[in-house]
């Protein structure tokens, strides 16, 4: 089910009145079944992997919690294994045979590959990752099997965050589904603003940047070199606003639930360095891989070659989560090279970013965007040679007739976003607007209603994260 | 609690009306424009237009090299230069869309005298009505909602109306094709139209040489999915039209229902003579229906010669410049009987 649908509209505030109405005991019924509802809205039969990946894992736990030494070491890897290899199966196949068949011709043989007609189940990177960060905290003893097997398949179905995150840990939102809820006022006003408010964002940011950016990527080299500029920077805002927004809406639907999830996004883009911002941007999978990949690697408590390899391989895998193509890993791997790169020169250079907001702040701030908007070409083109395509694009004619769409498409919307940011700028929407007084908050409330209703984008996209 | 949340709904409500005025009067023609042409142009001409044409794609789509371009409404309106004829065409569109455009039209503020309705026999088979288009066809017509235009305009935005997926068309486009009984006078050798087609596509046309014409398979293949079926009354599409003719009977508007020709030479070489007999046996239905009262059916069905179709590789009633004055002179003949005093001999 789509977040921007009617469909949702209705099932949200139906499933809180039930959710309230229902005996605390028998609350987990709920919501495993309106769950997945939920998920099989998309495509009914892939439910029966998400069932899988619970048994799994659920059973793994208990056994991993029973046993010492080499088997507790065994039934984990069996269990990550299981996970990564479905994951694999799913997504990766057909990228896999492509690179086979890549590498058998280069030798000059012949590859016979099979083709299956595979349709990723979505959202199932996230899932995955959420069900093994549960493995491995129950392994490291940090965390208690669940017994529970209702509990334990709600923490990887909770409906507002399975589909695309925040991914969350058993420590935080296992805990968040077992406690007693009650009705609460402010948690359902808090949690309709940010429903709206992402709405807002999804449907009147997003989805009125998705047509431009997609004609122009498609044939940049029909386009000038400032649309092309126009459609990466375009994107950036896009990406950034169809993810929050969809982090925003999940934080929302939970919280009417009395459900606290984590944020994931904390205004990246007015991050001063790379390293900031991956502290920023999509948080809960930044610290999925710093704590399960990262720092098993070493971390930073190695030689520096060693540590500058951990976050190179960190970034990579990264870029090959989030899709199987070469594009992400190269985009993972220059995000990786950007953050190394400031790291060595602030070292040489005896470089400190000092905090607040001086005019040099600024500037890092605008380095950073146009780091990060470069980077994003990678992330959104199909192909290197879309990518290329798009770079070689913008040095084909300036003209003149381009500064209406630069301007009024992309401007507008960027002073928008800029704006948002730095009103949200460490602090959430809801705890913002609380502090407002009540003519201010009214007036934004509806400009951003008014927004909703009168220019939200009329062809509907599907959030971009749902492909992961 | 109660009271705030009431005066905060309250509020939210009047602040709507008063931004549903705002929308109205400022981007409100710019959606229609981009979005709604069809329903916005009948809104601007209804007072002066003597005759509306409702079509699809047969009416304007043209052979590339025509030195001629006139659309069929175009032609026929060469033989009443005095009365106002506006055609309202939209690709695809069907007896559904018409009759929405229809409702549009104020019968107090309007002078139609007349309305003329493609009839097009494919728009009855299967493969139309479950077209990929038709999500298309059903967001120019949200602003025919009897809402708030700005609601109309959420109700867009959230893509509230006929929007099932190309793979849920495709599923009960097949279960139709399957369902429908190919019923002749004689035994036939197929039962459903995907048994016709599954036997035309293997083997249905050799070459000279004994191997397989597979252009040729493909396009009787085609014709077979396009015509191979029984026009009943729970067609979706005779619902529209009955309604249509309602329509025009309330508000004694004569009705004219131009039945486009079909390339029945080609159904007949490509598959053969029950296809065309299926053909015929549907116009007599739907003339047996429609031919009386208030409402003509003029009938093209025959009259235009294969070669003068546009697609030759494809069903379609798109004709060259021959095959568009032979149908919009014949509407013309029928029109006259109506419009005599305004008849001018053009050709």
């Amino acid at each position: 089910m789509l977040f921007n649908s009617l469909h949702f509209l209705f099932f949200l505030p139906l499933v809180v009145s039930l959710y309230y109405f229902t005996a605390h005991n028998y609350r987990w019924i709920l919501i495993f079944i309106a769950s997945c509802y939920f998920y099989m809205a998309f495509v009914p039969k892939y439910i029966l992997v998400l069932f899988l990946i619970i048994l799994i894992d659920y059973i793994s736990a208990l056994t991993i919690e029973q046993v010492q030494g080499k088997l507790k070491r065994f039934y984990l890897l069996a269990s990550l294994s299981s996970n990564i290899l479905l994951l694999a199966f799913f997504k990766y196949f057909n990228f896999l045979n492509d690179n086979l068949e890549f590498v058998f011709s280069f030798f000059g043989k012949e590859y016979h590959r099979v083709n299956l007609d595979i349709i990723l189940p979505i959202g199932l990177s996230f899932h995955t990752f959420q069900s093994m960060s549960y493995t491995i905290e129950v392994y490291r003893g940090r965390q208690k099997a669940e017994r529970h097997l209702g509990y334990f398949a709600n923490y990887v179905l909770f409906f507002p965050q399975m589909v695309a995150g925040p991914i969350e840990r058993y420590a935080s939102l296992g805990q968040e589904l077992k406690a007693v809820h009650v009705p609460v006022y402010t948690n359902i006003t808090n949690g309709l603003k940010l429903v709206f408010f992402g709405l807002f964002v999804k449907m009147t940011i997003a989805d009125n940047l998705a047509p431009f950016v997609n004609d122009i990527f498609a044939a940049p080299e029909k386009h000038s070199s400032l649309d092309v500029l126009g459609a990466i920077f375009a994107f950036s805002f896009q990406i950034y606003a169809d993810f929050f927004s969809y982090s925003t809406i999940a934080l929302g639907a939970a919280r009417m639930l009395g459900i606290t999830i984590m944020d994931n996004f904390k205004t990246p883009y007015l991050s001063k360095s790379v390293s900031e911002f991956w502290t920023r941007w999509h948080i809960s999978l930044s610290t999925w891989f710093r704590d399960y990949l990262y720092i098993p690697l070493g971390g930073n408590r190695v030689k520096v070659p060693r540590w500058a390899l951990n976050i190179m391989i960190v970034f990579m895998v990264s870029g090959l989560w989030h899709g199987a193509n070469w594009t992400f890993v190269v985009w993972g791997a220059l995000h990786g090279l950007m953050l190394l790169l400031e790291r060595f020169s602030s070292r040489l250079f005896r470089f400190e970013i000092k905090p607040g907001w001086s005019f040099l702040n600024v500037l890092l701030c605008a380095k950073t965007f146009l780091i990060t908007s470069f980077i994003w070409v990678f992330f959104r083109a199909e192909s290197f040679q879309q990518a290329g395509d798009v770079f070689r694009a913008l040095l084909n004619r300036w003209d003149t007739d381009s500064y209406y769409v630069m301007l009024v498409k992309v401007g507008s919307i960027g002073v928008l976003m800029a704006l948002l940011d730095i009103f949200l700028y460490g602090s959430r929407f809801e705890s913002r607007m609380n502090t407002l007084p009540v003519l201010p908050r009214w007036s934004i409330y509806f400009i951003l209603f008014g927004g909703l209703l009168m220019f939200a984008g009329i062809q509907k996209f599907n959030f971009i994260y749902f492909q992961f | 609690m109660l009271r705030r949340v009431t005066i905060r709904l309250v509020l939210v409500l009047i602040f709507f009306v008063v931004l549903d005025r705002v929308y109205t009067y400022t981007l409100f023609p710019r959606d229609m424009e981009n979005l709604s042409p069809e329903i916005l142009e009948i809104r601007k001409t209804q007072a002066e237009t003597d005759l509306y044409y409702f079509a699809e794609s047969s009416n304007f789509s043209t052979k590339k090299g025509d030195s001629i371009q006139n659309s069929i409404s175009e032609i026929s309106h060469l033989f009443f230069p005095r009365l106002k004829f506006t055609a309202i065409n939209k690709p695809a569109s069907h007896a559904g869309t018409f009759l929405k455009w229809l409702n549009e039209i104020d019968p107090s503020e309007s002078k139609l005298k007349a309305l003329v309705v493609t009839l097009n026999m494919r728009s009855f088979n299967a493969a139309w009505i479950h077209s990929k288009m038709e999500a298309q066809l059903q967001e120019s017509l949200v602003f025919t909602y009897p809402f708030p235009n700005l609601f109309n305009r959420f109700l867009l935005s959230l893509k509230i109306f006929d929007n099932i997926t190309e793979q849920q068309r495709d599923k009960l486009l097949r279960a139709e094709w399957q369902n429908e009984k190919i019923s002749l006078p004689h035994p036939s050798k197929y039962k459903t139209v995907l048994d016709w087609d599954f036997a035309m596509a293997h083997g249905g046309h050799l070459k000279s040489d004994g191997t397989w014409d597979v252009a040729k398979s493909t396009l009787a293949c085609h014709y077979i999915k396009a015509y191979a079926l029984t026009i009943r009354e729970d067609n979706p599409r005779i619902k529209d039209f009955d309604n249509i003719v309602q329509w025009c009977e309330k508000n004694r508007i004569k009705l004219y229902l131009n039945l486009m020709a079909e390339n029945v030479q080609y159904a007949d070489s490509l598959v053969g003579k029950d296809l065309v007999y299926l053909m015929h046996r549907n116009r007599d239905f739907l003339m047996k229906r429609y031919n009386k009262g208030i409402c003509s059916v003029v009938d093209n069905m025959d009259l235009v010669p294969g070669k003068e179709f546009t697609d030759q590789d494809w069903t379609t009633e798109h004709y060259g410049y021959k095959g568009r004055m032979i149908v919009g002179k014949n509407l013309a003949k029928h029109l006259k009987q109506q419009f005599n005093n305004y008849y001018y001999n053009a050709y």
